[in-house]
């Protein structure tokens, strides 16, 4: 009972947070990928940018609230402005061009940090501080927004998809772009506007993990293969599947390190892609003739 | 034999071999020259896969870490002959190109991408914290190979010869490939997987080829690099790494071959030039390919269409 509540419980929670992080990143990749066809390899810089956007902001306006908001809307500035001038112009090609586009564009993206922030960690010091009691142990009431701001996130681009006409029109627009914009839509705003809100996410998962986690320039490398791993698991395109498999590999990847040591865990996780693709090879919910 | 050797790469292969006579040539440039042909050879080999195949490969990295990690290893213990090196390189390689290969052919366009990318991280993964292999710190200082008894390569210039000989005939090899049967298939393939095998080919085996064929010569190329740096490090299979390697065939051209070795060679030199003058040349790098991507899909070569292979299609 002890080690329940001592060590398993916390765990759990950790696997939550992240998990739930993880699900805004990978449903930006996700719904990208569905859209344009293209894995976006930048999609952790944009990460990225959110951290340093809000230390940025933080610096100006000394408060982290004020950054939670204009961060995310200047990464999704930043977002369109790069879809409009770099994959516009690649819609009509092979998906291999936006590919090897995306990570030019990471690169681009990891050196201009480094060069205005430079290479250091750095951190975010958390907005909430102290913590709660909460089932017979203590939990840092950081990480509890954490969990409640981005299950309400991810609530809310539940119901943008499903009750709204704008959500309705990007669904579509991932299941048949070319119909839609013979439905009289214009499809490159929708593209646009769709890319600039999954950058918008991803910097919102950005800044939301910093003071949890470090502020450096590779900080979106290491993240985006996890995002990539639970887009695959989840099915590609698929947004239920991939916010199912980031609490997966969420949960999988804390309570792993309670027993192992941290290669191990990452070993398994690969693992675990690798088994669920033979097994399942379109992940939990993917459909077939999905850009194969 | 006269369409795979042709008098121009006869007179190329002259040109290398002449190269270290010139003047200017200082040990440092004949390093230069050596990573510049090496890594022109490695994006060759993946030209077969990327540019003929149509498969990315984003787990190139892995072949060429273990390449160069079963040369360290076995040098690192005293085992100093050059073919027992590479005989065990390619065994390796061969292997996990094997499982590799296996289960990612199984898959198409971004699957095979990302399928390969998770593999070469487990690698990447396991040498990072495996401490009998150095951990992130690799192998250091692992002495030169020998090509006989008492003869090492341990100059520059004996390194460079080396891979002047990997580069030609990997090259004759290639070239032989694809103007065979064999490569009209990975075209074909290439252009319509569904034709190629209501044709009665079976495509995985060819696939699976292909992977072969590209990763065990990626992984030559990486048995030979200790040779010349002296160690072998994880950060050598980083999956920023195998990027690297698609950007070279890029930048060349797709399924040239000719094309991607140029286009090694520009990667390595320019990023030696600009990092010479500044230290944002990834920056450079990154532009440079985006620039490629959105103006010269075809690549440095892609001006001339190759005859008897359709370009890349560059619309559809």
């Amino acid at each position: 009972m002890d080690y329940l509540v001592a060590v398993l419980l916390p765990q759990l929670l950790h696997g939550l947070v992240f998990g739930a992080a993880l699900g805004l990143l990978a449903l930006g990749l996700t719904v990208i990928f569905g859209l344009l066809g293209v894995m976006n390899f930048a999609h952790g810089e944009l990460y990225m940018f959110g951290a340093y956007a809000g230390i940025a902001v933080i610096g100006v306006t000394q408060s982290f609230w004020v950054a939670l908001v204009v961060a995310p809307l200047l990464v999704g500035v930043i977002g369109a402005v790069t879809e409009v001038a770099t994959l516009r112009p690649l819609y009509r090609r092979e998906p291999l061009y936006g590919l090897i586009l995306t990570f030019g564009l990471a690169l681009v993206f990891r050196e201009a940090v480094r060069q205005i922030w430079g290479g250091d960690m750095r951190r975010i010091l958390p907005p909430i501080t102290g913590s709660t009691p909460l089932l017979g142990m203590t939990y840092p009431n950081y990480r509890l927004f954490l969990l409640g701001a981005s299950s309400v996130l991810l609530l809310a681009i539940w119901l943008f998809f499903t009750r709204t006409r704008a959500g309705i029109v990007v669904r579509a627009a991932v299941q048949d772009a070319e119909m839609l914009d013979g439905l009289g839509v214009d499809v490159r705003r929708v593209f646009t506007l769709t890319f600039a809100g999954s950058a918008a996410l991803a910097a919102l998962a950005g800044l939301l993990l910093a003071p949890v986690f470090t502020v450096y320039p590779q900080m979106g490398v290491e993240m985006i293969l996890l995002a990539f791993i639970v887009v695959i698991l989840g099915g590609m395109g698929s947004m239920g599947g991939s916010v199912i498999a980031a609490f997966v590999i969420g949960l999988a990847q804390s309570l792993f390190s309670l027993w192992m040591n941290p290669q191990r865990v990452a070993i398994a996780i690969f693992g675990i892609m690798i088994v669920v693709l033979v097994v399942r090879p379109r992940g939990f919910f993917g459909r077939e003739g999905v850009l194969e | 034999m006269s369409r795979v050797l042709s008098w121009r790469s006869a007179l190329v292969l002259a040109a290398l071999v002449a190269l270290p006579a010139l003047p200017f040539m200082s040990q440092f440039y004949l390093l230069l020259a050596f990573d510049a042909l090496l890594f022109g050879a490695i994006a060759m080999s993946l030209d077969l896969l990327i540019g003929y195949t149509g498969l990315v490969s984003f787990g190139h990295a892995a072949f060429f870490g273990l390449g160069a990690y079963s040369t360290a290893i076995l040098l690192e213990r005293g085992i100093v002959s050059l073919w027992v090196c590479l005989g065990f390189a390619a065994l390796v390689v061969g292997l996990y190109a094997l499982l590799v290969s296996y289960f990612s052919t199984a898959r198409r366009g971004i699957y095979f991408a990302l399928l390969t990318l998770v593999f070469a991280e487990v690698v990447y993964t396991f040498f990072r914290y495996t401490q009998t292999f150095g951990g992130s710190d690799g192998i250091q200082g692992v002495p030169p190979a020998q090509l006989l008894p008492g003869v090492a390569i341990d100059t520059p210039l004996s390194n460079y010869y080396a891979v002047v000989v990997y580069l030609a005939l990997a090259y004759v090899l290639c070239r032989v490939f694809v103007t065979s049967h064999f490569g009209k298939v990975l075209v074909a393939i290439r252009e319509n997987e569904d034709r190629a095998r209501f044709l009665g080919y079976n495509v995985q085996r060819y696939k699976i080829a292909v992977c072969m064929i590209s990763a065990l010569l990626t992984g030559i190329g990486g048995a030979l690099y200790p040779g010349r740096s002296a160690f072998a490090t994880p950060d050598l299979m980083l999956w920023t790494v195998s990027g690297e390697f698609i950007i070279m065939v890029m930048i060349g051209g797709l399924g040239t071959l000719a094309g991607p070795i140029i286009g090694g060679a520009f990667f390595v030199l320019l990023q030696e030039q600009v990092s010479s003058y500044v230290d944002w040349y990834f920056m450079v790098i990154g532009l440079v390919l985006v620039f490629i991507v959105l103006f010269m899909p075809r690549g440095l070569l892609g001006f001339r269409r190759m005859l008897g292979f359709g370009q890349w299609r560059a619309t559809t």
